[in-house]
């Protein structure tokens, strides 16, 4: 019974996906001026979902991907690099360009002030549009201490350390490793207690995955805490 | 390529553009940018710039117009704080597509997104298609880095990716892809990537990616989502979404524990009219060992009359890190063909800390815009931000866009 279940269920899909097969996506470069409502009902009409919506900034990675994207036929490559790249070219009012990088309307306010808890909101997306060096290139400018980092304040707001005693740094670096790394790119602060012999900042699965580790970059890193032959 | 690459471009440009005898057309657009900002990277010094962009399209190369070249880059100049000349290359490649109706080409300085990843890079891109189903990718080059003074990157920092994808069905995408970046030398990315779209009985559309990092072997990112459209006016969304913060294989960062992050999205985007859209979302956060946050959300586009355009949002956060509560209003109003004034402020009010208390931000902008023919525009903006850092900070800009 399962195996007619499966043959049928089988089947089904073959028919639907040849009769996908068949019709090709529409082309979508006559349509770049239209109104996107006058869009969405034809998206409706063909089973399609309405998209450039006002979710459209936070969804459309989704839908750019390389299978069946349309973006190419109405918009250039300067219409994403504005944004991830820090264009200016198709600036409307509405946007600033001020500075090095324009600055997207997810980027609200005086963005600097906001941003130590806006970047919370999906740590990933800060990723897609800036490298790793962009927010060290910018933090690195202000002296040791001035910065008013959340989980440094545990000594007073003069006072940038952890307070051990509180035990919360190691629960908030699992947290949020990646502000960590805005201010301490070469993790100089970490190896003062993690080095080899210290606490043992590994993951569970360390002894799995290590040697992952050392195929793809050598020694670079086990170097900088371990002796060589030791780790 | 740096500075001296944007100079090469603009060179190259001027030269194209004069070359009136030629069949081919060139199209694009140069905007001119004067700009005045405070910079606070350099003790909030006042910073007045002068910004070229340019951006063109030359096509009709060939016959058939199957071959073409794109590009794009900013050049500017600093007349306040002496930090001279600066530009950015962002893409500048040839394209050929269609060769023997199954292979596109694509050379030079360009974005490339894959599944598995994106980059902006010096060098090709081939895909394949018209071969049954599947179409494929292949691409790799130089991985370009932009700093905040040109380009950070070096000789040693590359990528590579190739992806297999469905090809002509019409409601059901799939892509599966692999892309590999290498930092000076060593592989610092290996991740597989998949995306996934599927149309169901006219009102379903289910989605979905994930990227797969094979140095830590666990998913760095995995997304899962329904959108439901009952009429073309109403959509209803639903997503759950984790990642695992994954690290450059050649940082220390790489060899640290961290949590995994996993967040429930619900979304509700409503066009009541012509006159009235609505839309509200709840995010819910979760950043593991008990530290959650909620994430509400309202916003409004009403044009009352024809020409005017009001845009309302609204979000309010609370729970770990701190709480945010504020939002945007935006007017936009066209004052006759081709002229527009806009403005608006935004307010946010957030707390990190009991130590640090309430405080708040706010942007107030004022912008107006006018073409002076079919091709050319003149606009302006300008800002007030008012915050912790900044009793005053008003930045501005004037800019000429010049269609070709």
């Amino acid at each position: 019974m399962k195996k007619l279940l499966f043959i049928c269920m089988l089947l089904s899909l073959t028919v639907l996906y040849v009769q996908q097969a068949l019709a090709q996506k529409e082309q979508h470069k006559e349509y770049a001026d239209m109104k996107i409502s006058e869009c969405n009902s034809c998206h409706k009409g063909e089973g399609v979902s309405p998209n450039h919506d006002s979710d459209w900034v936070r969804n459309h990675r989704s839908v750019a991907s390389k299978a069946g994207s349309n973006c190419a036929q109405c918009h250039g490559q300067s219409w994403c690099l504005d944004c991830h790249q820090g264009g200016g070219i198709n600036a409307d009012l509405t946007k600033a360009t001020f500075g090095r990088d324009y600055i997207p309307k997810s980027h609200r306010s005086d963005f600097v002030t906001i941003h130590p808890i806006k970047a919370l909101d999906n740590p990933q997306t800060c990723y897609r549009c800036h490298d790793q060096k962009f927010c060290n290139a910018c933090h690195d400018r202000f002296p040791r201490g001035s910065l008013r980092i959340k989980s440094h304040l545990a000594l007073g707001s003069g006072n940038q350390q952890y307070a051990p005693g509180l035990d919360e740094h190691a629960t908030e670096a699992r947290r949020n490793l990646q502000s960590c790394q805005a201010c301490h790119p070469d993790g100089d602060v970490c190896i003062q207690c993690h080095s080899s012999g210290g606490t043992n900042p590994h993951p569970r699965n360390w002894r799995s995955i290590k040697g992952n580790y050392k195929d793809k970059a050598g020694d670079r890193v086990c170097l900088k805490c371990h002796l060589p032959g030791t780790y | 390529m740096g500075i001296n690459g944007v100079l090469r471009f603009f060179l190259c440009a001027s030269l194209l553009t004069a070359s009136t005898g030629w069949a081919a057309e060139i199209h694009g657009r140069s905007s001119t940018q004067f700009v005045s900002f405070s910079n606070e990277l350099l003790n909030d010094h006042r910073q007045i710039e002068l910004a070229e962009y340019l951006r063109l399209s030359i096509t009709k190369i060939d016959q058939a117009g199957k071959f073409s070249i794109h590009g794009y880059g900013r050049g500017s100049q600093d007349f306040s704080n002496g930090e001279g000349l600066n530009g950015r290359l962002y893409y500048l490649y040839g394209d050929y597509s269609g060769l023997f109706d199954k292979v596109d080409l694509r050379v030079g300085r360009q974005f490339v997104n894959l599944a598995a990843g994106s980059a902006i890079i010096d060098g090709a891109q081939i895909g394949l298609r018209n071969v049954g189903p599947v179409a494929f990718t292949l691409l790799g080059g130089r991985d370009v880095v932009f700093g905040l003074n040109g380009e950070i990157g070096h000789a040693g920092n590359a990528d590579l990716g190739v992806s297999a994808y469905l090809d002509g069905f019409r409601k059901t995408d799939l892509e599966v892809s692999w892309f590999r970046k290498w930092d000076d030398g060593d592989v610092a990315r290996d991740v597989i990537g998949a995306t996934f779209k599927q149309y169901l009985l006219n009102n379903l559309k289910l989605y979905g990616n994930a990227r797969y990092d094979i140095a830590a072997e666990t998913f760095n990112e995995v997304l899962g989502g329904v959108k439901y459209f009952p009429t073309s006016d109403l959509i209803l969304t639903g997503e759950y979404y984790q990642s695992y913060p994954t690290f450059d294989t050649t940082s220390i960062y790489s060899v640290f524990a961290v949590n995994r992050y996993q967040e429930g999205v619900f979304r509700v985007d409503y066009t009541v009219n012509e006159m009235v859209s609505l839309n509200a979302g709840y995010n819910r956060q979760d950043y593991g060992e008990d530290a959650t946050a909620n994430v509400y959300h309202v916003g409004a586009g009403i044009r009352p009359v024809t020409p005017l355009l009001v845009t309302l949002e609204y979000d309010k956060r609370n729970g770990y890190y701190g709480s945010l509560d504020g939002g945007s209003a935006t007017l936009a109003w066209d004052l006759a063909k081709g002229s527009q004034l806009a403005g608006g402020i935004t307010y946010d009010v957030y707390e990190r800390d009991a130590l640090t208390g309430e405080e708040t931000a706010r942007r107030y902008w004022l912008g107006a815009r006018h073409k002076l023919a079919s091709n050319m525009a003149l606009s302006g903006r300008m800002q007030n931000d008012v915050n912790e850092r900044y009793h005053r900070n008003v930045s501005g800009r004037v800019t000429f866009d010049y269609d070709f």
